[in-house]
């Protein structure tokens, strides 16, 4: 492994991490709250070591080739450097003096889980509520595609961090250049957030909270202002149009360049999308009917609420306009499975993704098949292309580890002392970068009661979900580091 | 730039790599989708799979946005209705054809603006061909490549013990080479790298020299560098497919003694013979001792394998070798094996992939650039282009042109005469230059000879 490389990149996304915090320190600046100081000191350390690690290890002439490996090495200690360097606002801040809940906020952000220690959020000052926004926005289309983006040294090195951070088990260029690959799905990503935030200027929603709210909502983040999420505006048209925008932040980025290009068949054929709303669509209307059933609200609503939460829980966002965990319980069985299939591939989502369930459910299907027809010749297929077995076999992979490592950190959890529920959802809320779980980790409560050792299995967790287990667990095996 | 590379074999491959590098946009079309992606973890390209002479292939392809188009998978009709589907559009891109069928080949005015308009028709294994016959022309040299129309040659060569240039830096070299001077030497490879070579630079032993000298020259330079002038009348080639055949034919031509070629078919032997006049075809294994000692090998001037199997045909190669070939030439398409060459003791390479990439190259290269040739490793380029008025590199002394660090200019041609310049020579307008440089340096020289041309339109 070329390590001069490595720390090259880590050091370049170290300093720009640091330019990224500009933003929240001139909100803290106009506002006046007092902790301007914290982000200047976290602009310090983060620009100082970055610019240190870039001019001590930038290479002599050429662009960077990378290996698989150092892909994965990188982008797995990348994210991890940012959750790190984007913790020291909150610990010079004050506002989370402990090195283990600061990180936890932090990675939450990133990892765009939206999972929060912090008990009374509407306290904040802008400067980091603004900042807990940004770093999911950063975190949602990734930080590393950005790098990608920006930095025109990475050529053909690109591609292996590329395929280590894209959420999508097929990974597919765009476009012939790695680079602009990157910078279309960030243009898009941008273009749509832009067109939120003046839709949620319109509702009446002050420019900070629409600003905040855009950038959480396209990253399907789950972060807001207020202790209450959503519920805090009162408003149906903001609850519309959240609700519109976590559906479209949780469909294939590639599609939404598609239709900006004009392409609408490619919308119309997409297999994957079909089976994303039809998921959407039969639980709106499964949850609806249980709340009027139940008559959970005297007010009615069951509509907007059913469908908010239902599409915050599927795209991974994790807002709530309504404290689920007090739904009945076919509800709350509906939501806790909704947080395990999460968004598209190549979305801002997480969990383990419609694609891949479509996937295994055709591949389950078609084994069957084989059993009624021995002699059968079939294969998977994607739209009109062949999925070929060792995609088949990824994807199964995936699926296994995801659900492994679930039991096991839920194992954990019980183990130093929650009870099954609280244990359960809270590794299901954040290995599917959702947020609020039930029980204990319920909408109206945080994570702040969890364990110390437990907040930590909760941010590995965060973090093997965002990068779809493999890059994170790769670097776990022996066999990855012997030379 | 945006370029459709129609099949990823190993032309495809090379010409998508160096294009890439060069900043231009390449989608790579092909139908083995594993091949595939093994290229998109290597190369900033984008891939499609499917066949390129597919309409809707090409159209997700984007192929009305290509200003180019190459075409080189092994089938010569996928090849040709790649292009002919790309002529089909508004604004049809440039188009390279491989063809490989010597019967195509013949009939080129098939190939012109008014049939297929295809704008290069490359047959790789003709281009090897004309390179075998230029070695074995001037025998010592492991690669002739021709410039300014076959007047001045860049001639490459191993550099061994009896040598009297080892130990040497150039300085001295060129004052003990007889008549002082007329040669350049552009570029030295050692081990794996290229070296771009200033008048202190020593050759050192099994250094690859590439030498710049006129046409007439080139014997007394590798006599002087201690290559012996060697006969060439009797030629074994030993594989019996097209390259063979085009082979055995222009030897017929140029030759007297005997030419014998060994294929391991029997149907195709009998062809062979139908083909050929005096040459005698031989049915049986190019590696089988026994029929290459009743043969006569011991007496033989050239070994030439061209088998389809590259490790085949440096093996075979060693053997005769040891069994008394005077000469050895082995096809090799692997640009990995090409520094094993001398230290296995095979004189020359033929390298259909590397004749093919220089032609293709020599298209895509802008302004006045009529041939592009990669050297070597292919990391070292040389490149012939002729002198604008509005370049900034007329009219001035070499030493005072701002080139890239890594370039030389290794010949002028100026009315058919050829001048091997110094520091002082002057280019002026109209001549042909021929330089080489480094290949990341490519870019910058396309500029220097074409920003002021895109200035005055």
């Amino acid at each position: 492994m070329n390590t001069k490389n490595i720390l090259y990149i880590l050091g370049t996304l170290v300093f720009f991490l640091g330019l990224t915090m500009l933003l929240p320190l001139s909100c803290s600046l106009y506002y006046g709250e007092g902790d301007a100081a914290a982000f200047l000191y976290s602009i310090a350390v983060a620009l100082c070591i970055g610019a240190l690690f870039y001019f001590l290890f930038k290479p002599v002439n050429g662009t960077i080739g990378l290996t698989h490996k150092e892909g994965f090495l990188i982008v797995a200690t990348g994210w991890f450097l940012a959750a790190l360097f984007g913790a020291f606002p909150y610990m010079f801040h004050g506002v989370l003096p402990h090195f283990s809940d600061a990180f936890f906020e932090s990675i939450s952000g990133f990892t765009t889980t939206g999972a929060t220690v912090i008990p009374n959020i509407g306290d904040l000052p802008h400067g980091i509520l603004l900042w807990r926004s940004l770093t999911q926005w950063l975190g949602g289309m990734g930080i590393i595609i950005l790098s990608i983006a920006i930095l025109p040294l990475l050529g053909v090195g690109g591609m292996q961090l590329y395929k280590a951070e894209l959420p999508s088990p097929v990974k597919d260029k765009i476009t012939p250049r790695i680079a602009e690959t990157a910078r279309t799905l960030w243009i898009v990503y941008i273009i749509i957030s832009i067109v939120e935030f003046i839709m949620l200027l319109t509702g009446g929603m002050d420019v900070f909270n629409a600003l905040c709210h855009s950038f959480t909502t396209m990253a399907t983040g789950g972060f807001s202002t207020g202790d209450a999420s959503i519920a805090q505006f009162h408003s149906a048209y903001i609850d519309g149009v959240i609700t519109f925008f976590m559906l479209v932040a949780g469909i294939n980025f590639t599609l939404h360049y598609s239709l900006i290009m004009g392409n609408f068949r490619a919308i119309l054929s997409n297999s994957e999308l079909r089976l994303y709303l039809g998921i959407i669509l039969t639980a709106v209307i499964i949850i609806t009917i249980n709340l009027k059933q139940n008559a959970v609200y005297e007010t009615g609503g069951y509509f907007r609420y059913a469908s908010f939460q239902v599409v915050s829980i599927i795209t991974t966002t994790g807002f709530t306009t309504a404290n689920f965990d007090n739904w009945p319980s076919l509800s709350k069985m509906i939501l806790l499975v909704l947080m395990f299939v999460g968004g598209s591939a190549g979305s801002t989502g997480g969990g383990i993704k419609c694609l891949r369930i479509l996937l295994i459910l055709k591949h389950s299907y078609q084994e069957l098949y084989r059993l009624v027809h021995p002699h059968a010749v079939t294969a998977v297929k994607l739209g009109k292309r062949i999925v070929y077995p060792e995609t088949m076999a990824s994807i199964w992979g995936f699926f296994l580890l995801y659900l492994t490592m679930t039991i096991v950190a839920s194992i954990i959890l019980t183990l130093l002392g929650l009870d099954m529920m609280t244990a359960f959802s809270s590794v299901a809320a954040t290995i599917g970068n959702v947020g609020p779980g039930f029980g204990a980790v319920n909408p109206s409560a945080t994570y702040s009661e969890i364990p110390c050792l437990g907040k930590w299995v909760l941010s590995f967790c965060m973090l093997a979900g965002r990068l779809e287990i493999y890059t994170v667990i790769i670097l776990l095996i022996p066999e990855f580091w012997k030379k | 730039m945006r370029v459709i590379v129609v099949g990823a074999g190993e032309v495809g491959y090379n010409i998508a790599d160096i294009l890439s590098k060069e900043g231009n946009d390449i989608i790579i079309i092909d139908t083995n989708e594993e091949r595939l992606k093994s290229i998109s973890e290597s190369l900033d390209v984008q891939t499609i799979t499917g066949s390129g002479s597919s309409p809707q292939v090409l159209k997700k392809a984007k192929l009305s946005q290509a200003e180019m188009m190459v075409a080189v998978t092994d089938s010569d009709e996928t090849n040709i209705v790649a292009c002919l589907l790309a002529s089909a559009q508004t604004t049809a891109p440039f188009k390279i054809a491989r063809i490989r069928n010597p019967d195509l080949n013949r009939d080129s005015a098939l190939f012109d603006k008014a049939h297929l308009n295809i704008d290069l028709c490359i047959n790789p294994e003709r281009e090897a061909v004309n390179d075998v016959i230029n070695l074995m022309e001037y025998s010592g040299a492991s690669e002739v490549i021709d410039f300014a129309e076959g007047n001045v040659k860049l001639v490459s060569f191993y550099v061994d013990s009896e040598c009297r240039a080892v130990g040497k830096n150039l300085e001295q070299i060129m004052e003990i080479y007889p008549d002082g001077g007329g040669i350049l030497i552009a570029s030295i490879t050692r081990g794996d790298e290229p070296i771009i070579p200033s008048g202190r630079t020593v050759i050192k032993e099994k250094d690859h020299l590439f030498v710049f000298a006129k046409s007439g020259d080139v014997r007394n330079m590798l006599k002087f560098f201690g290559k012996k002038e060697e006969p060439s009348e009797r030629v074994f080639i030993i594989g019996g497919g097209n390259t063979a055949l085009m082979l055995a034919e222009l030897l017929e031509k140029r030759l007297v003694g005997t030419i014998k070629v060994i294929e391991k078919k029997q149907a195709r032997c009998e062809m062979l013979a139908s083909r050929l006049d005096r040459t005698i075809c031989l049915h049986g294994d190019g590696t089988d001792q026994d029929l290459l000692k009743e043969e006569n090998i011991q007496d033989a001037d050239y070994f030439i394998a061209v088998t389809d199997d590259e490790e085949a045909n440096i093996l075979s190669a060693l053997l005769a070798k040891q069994m008394g070939a005077k000469k050895t030439i082995s096809l090799v398409n692997k640009a990995g094996y090409n520094h094993l060459i001398p230290v296995l003791g095979i004189d020359g390479v033929m390298n259909p992939r590397r004749a093919s990439i220089g032609k293709i190259l020599h298209f895509i290269r802008k302004g006045k650039v009529i041939s592009a040739t990669p050297l070597g490793d292919e990391k070292a380029e040389a490149v012939e282009f002729i002198a604008l008025e509005t370049s900034d590199i007329t009219n001035r002394p070499l030493k005072d042109i701002d080139f890239p660090k890594g370039t030389i200019v290794g010949a002028i041609t100026r009315n058919g005469e050829i001048i091997i310049p110094g520091g002082d020579s002057v280019i002026l307008p109209g001549d042909h230059v021929i330089l080489v440089a480094l290949r990341s340096s490519i870019p910058q020289i396309e500029k220097i000879l074409t920003v002021k041309l895109d200035y005055f339109g």
